[in-house]
């Protein structure tokens, strides 16, 4: 059965959909269409900052999108059905990729039978394409609106200021109390402690902070257990940080203070980002090294898409990192790229001392995967850790960054595997998480890769060996 | 202050905490309204994130494992992992990968082994020495073995392969040479574990001769009971103990009588137990049948093996029986006679409980399926349970022929809908290579979602039957 205009009717779960979807038929959304097999796909470059992946099955209308959307069939799904009922976009073959195989592999049964309850329930008005040829009611520029409404901004904004001051206030009290008590005490009461204050910071607007604090307890539990008191000191310190440096925005570097804002929680949206002319932008070839998923207290999944510079572009930043974050109700446990994928894009940067989070600003092509080596620059291990020094001595409260390294060895202490540089002498220990996974890298002599540093742990991301690629699973 | 005086002085009253141990005077904050606690903390702090992770003093030397197979190819790899650790997926697809990574000589991808890992355990003899010591790693070093998988063997080498090829190989030794492979067999005796021993004494079943009892007379004060019980029941078959107690219990439950108007013939019926009912029947024929073989029960009976078969014609159990000792016995030659007489020794043989074929090569097990399947022709059964069981006992692909009934008898359309997904999976995996395109083309004919799996199995064993040495 092949897709119709009335099928996509039938499977639109309402109005504002099809109207949604009207808005991405335009084929310039969308850097990718292909088909194969009885299956169409496409990129589609929406409000996140990875692109969002779309499969459509065109025998039984399955579908699958990687967008955080809760309507099923999400908007850019119905989208990439229109553009191939009504033939309006050329989609060329091509072989079926990875990730089209993956969702293939996974997927029992047919979707498109609607649920019976549902038909059995009050019945709905039917979505129509027709109804989304309206043309929306042009939107009136009112100068007086628009004053009140800047207005209403710059107070809201004052005020936000305020409270995450009287938050940051509170704040100082608590880590007193702390300190007070001792860190030892600390870890042992870490998850109520952390819990109250991060509460508290929440309702002063400091969502950086309150969510940095939530997590912190999850953070030290991973750690082995004598070397979480010190831990606590380390990552209390840094808020602490972040705290003052707030407080001293005005006397800071500009792109620190930047920093300090952000960590704080004053969040730059997509449009914002892209509107400002300052911003840095790196137009290059990426591949994408390593895709990192954790669920947040807050019930979001936050998905880092970790990108690694191919092309050439001196004083550019080498890497990248798109953050999307998730709602985990909707199962999704990845981004939209898979390791491996090579993305030839725009790429815009947030003003930072150290830039490395991103949005993707133009896809010049969509991802393909490759098996070309990856493109590492010539450094061990040790001279990339002294570059890491380097980094945190101009953001102290630096998170994760990727660390590559050549000629070094995966080895083992009892069950604990390292990343170690026989040349200098110097090891990482490899994430305990990857005691298993990374424990054939252990017999196959020197290797070639990029890994993440958090600080206290090296989660090792892809590596170039003898026999063959490697990369985190 | 410096680094070792902030280690000195300054954490330890931040762990201990600064109402019960004062920071030290030298700290002086630079806030006049501050105590300077925060600050020393905030430094602290970033002081241990500028200390550099310890070198452990020495490392592991991994042992060097010669693995001499073929690394699967890179194109069949991310589809491997991803069949094996798809959700609900049956464990026949992993069977026939498994088979067929050995017999082509391949082996999973060192990288892949923690992905599937639970395959790996599950059939690590059959996948190279790496995939064994992948498997045995957490094993105490005292119980893992030599990791050495020689593409010939020969007496010089044959002790440190895997054990099922061992057990293969000594196997076809005895049949070259009964009593040279013994001779072999008991030169490596004192060092085999248990269950080997227990495995590769199984093997003197094929030519078993009163050469064998010797050695077997010793076995009877074994460390291991199983060894025990095996080696007593061999010397049982050979007469070597007197009357066989097993043999005493199966005479005990068969009536002989003639029958005939012209030419008597010896009729044999074999008596259930009063206290053995219908259901039970089956499973009870096979523990009381499973230690004498044909030639005894037929000698007994002062009769041939083949006319042993024909006085039994007429009654079900006692053909069972012999099918279940014909199997046993390795008689692929009577077991068709038998079968000519029980043309449902399939699901006679399903009910007993049978869950080993012994020592059968995979040509034998292939002739025995052959053997029990053929009575049924286009009839063939759709019961589920039936299929997989012949899977499980044989642990190898389908005969051609049995393949080409399957396929000609259009046993798919005839699946119930519901349990297709689970019948696809077993029959792909049983489909040998010569009939997978017409496989393929029968699955064409049903919904994407349902052969999904079937069709990806297929593309990978037709992938490494290229990708192998002979490919």
């Amino acid at each position: 059965m092949s897709l119709t205009l009335e099928r996509i009717e039938a499977l639109a779960p309402d109005q504002a959909s099809l109207a949604s979807a009207r808005k991405l038929l335009k084929p310039c959304s969308w850097p990718t269409l292909a088909q194969a097999e009885g299956l169409v796909w496409g990129e589609c470059q929406g409000s996140g900052a990875t692109p969002y992946r779309v499969v459509v099955n065109e025998a039984d209308a399955g579908y699958k999108c990687t967008c955080p959307s809760r309507k099923f069939p999400c908007k850019h799904s119905l989208a990439l059905m229109w553009m191939r009922a009504d033939k309006s976009s050329a989609f060329v073959s091509a072989p079926v990729p990875e990730w089209v195989k993956d969702w293939l592999s996974r997927r029992r049964g047919s979707s498109s039978a609607p649920a019976k309850n549902e038909e059995d329930a009050q019945p709905k008005p039917r979505p129509s394409i027709r109804l989304t040829e309206i043309p929306e009611a042009a939107a009136t520029a009112d100068p007086k609106s628009e004053q009140r409404a800047a207005a209403a901004r710059e107070r809201n904004r004052v005020e936000r200021e305020e409270a995450v001051l009287a938050g940051l206030d509170e704040f100082d009290t608590w880590l007193s109390d702390q300190a007070q008590h001792g860190m030892a005490n600390f870890v042992a009461q870490a998850a109520q402690a952390c819990r109250t204050i991060a509460q508290r910071l929440v309702d002063t607007k400091a969502q950086g902070l309150a969510g940095r604090l939530d997590s912190l307890p999850t953070r030290l539990f991973t750690l082995p257990g004598p070397v979480r008191p010190s831990a606590a000191i380390r990552e209390l310190g840094q808020v602490y940080l972040i705290s003052q440096a707030y407080r001293r925005a005005s006397e800071l570097p500009e792109l620190l203070a930047a920093d300090a804002r952000l960590a704080v929680g004053w969040s730059i949206t997509r449009e914002a980002l892209l509107s400002d002319s300052e911003a840095l932008r790196v137009n290059a070839k990426w591949r994408v090294v390593a895709v990192m998923s954790e669920a947040q207290p807050d019930r979001l999944r936050r998905v880092e898409t970790w990108m690694w510079r191919q092309s050439d572009s001196d004083g550019m930043p080498p890497c990248a990192v798109l953050i999307d974050f998730v709602p985990i109700s909707t199962g999704a446990a990845t981004g939209g790229y898979l390791v491996g994928d090579q993305i030839d894009a725009e790429v815009t940067f947030y003003r930072s001392s150290i830039p490395l989070r991103a949005q993707i600003t133009t896809l010049n092509k969509g991802a393909e995967q490759s098996s070309e080596q990856l493109a590492l620059p010539t450094r061990s291990l040790s001279a990339s850790y002294t570059d890491y020094e380097g980094a945190l001595a101009q953001l102290p409260w630096l998170g994760t960054i990727p660390l590559t390294f050549r000629s070094a060895n995966v080895r083992r202490n009892g069950e604990q595997l390292y990343i170690h540089d026989d040349e200098s002498g110097f090891s990482l220990p490899l994430h305990t998480s990857q005691a298993t996974h990374a424990l054939p890298l252990a017999s196959v002599g020197p290797i070639d890769g990029i890994g993440l540093w958090n600080g206290y742990e090296f989660t090792l991301a892809w590596a170039e060996t003898q026999l063959g690629r490697w990369v985190r699973s | 202050m410096n680094r070792t005086m902030l280690h000195a002085k300054v954490l330890p009253s931040l762990l201990a905490g600064t109402s019960r141990h004062a920071l030290p005077e030298l700290v002086r904050p630079a806030n006049p309204n501050s105590d300077g606690v925060l600050e020393v903390l905030s430094l602290m702090g970033q002081a241990l994130r500028f200390e550099r992770p310890t070198t452990p003093d020495s490392f592991i030397v991994e042992p060097e494992i010669k693995d001499e197979r073929k690394i699967l190819a890179g194109s069949l790899r991310r589809p491997l992992v991803r069949l094996l650790t798809a959700k609900n997926v049956t464990e026949h697809p992993g069977h026939a990968l498994a088979r067929t990574l050995e017999r082509l000589r391949l082996r999973p991808h060192p990288f892949d082994l923690p992905l599937i890992d639970a395959f790996v355990r599950s059939n690590a003899e059959r996948l190279g020495p790496t995939a064994q010591h992948w498997a045995d790693r957490q094993k105490p070093e005292a119980e893992t073995q030599s990791y050495f998988d020689p593409e010939l063997l020969d007496e010089s080498n044959w002790a440190q392969a895997t054990l099922s090829r061992r057990v293969t190989y000594l196997e076809q030794r005895r049949r070259d040479g009964a009593d040279a492979a013994r001779t072999l067999l008991e030169s490596t005796w004192g060092q085999e574990s248990a269950e080997a021993r227990f495995r590769l004494l199984q093997t003197l079943q094929t030519a078993l001769s009163t050469t064998d009892q010797p050695f077997l007379s010793v076995l009877e004060k074994d460390r291991a009971p199983r060894v025990r019980a095996l080696a007593a029941r061999f010397l049982a078959r050979l007469g070597a103990a007197g009357e066989s107690p097993a043999l005493h219990a199966c005479l005990e439950r068969i009536k002989q009588s003639k029958s005939g108007l012209n030419r008597k013939r010896t009729a044999l019926q074999l008596e259930l137990p009063a206290n053995v009912k219908d259901q039970a029947a089956s499973r009870w024929i096979l523990q009381t049948f499973t230690d004498v073989s044909l030639r005894e029960l037929a000698s007994a009976f002062h009769l041939k093996e083949e006319e042993l078969i024909e006085s039994a014609s007429n009654d079900e159990p006692f053909l069972l029986a012999l099918a279940l000792i014909a199997t046993s016995d390795l008689r692929l030659d009577l077991l068709e006679l038998v079968v000519a007489h029980l043309p449902s020794a399939w699901e006679k043989m399903v009910e007993s409980g049978l869950d080993t074929l012994g020592t059968m090569g995979e040509l034998e097990r292939q002739r025995w399926q052959e053997i029990i399947v053929h009575p049924y022709r286009k009839d063939l059964p759709t019961i589920y349970h039936l299929w997989q069981w012949l899977h499980r006992i044989t642990d190898a692909q389908a005969p051609v022929a049995v393949m080409s009934t399957v396929l000609h008898a259009k046993l798919l359309k005839k699946i119930p809908e519901h349990e297709c997904v689970v019948w696809f999976e077993l029959l792909t995996a049983i489909c040998p290579p010569a009939r997978r395109h017409e496989l393929r083309q029968q699955l064409a004919d049903f919904d994407q979602s349902i052969t999904a799996t079937p069709l990806a199995l297929l593309d990978i064993l037709d992938g490494m039957e290229i990708d192998g040495p002979h490919g």
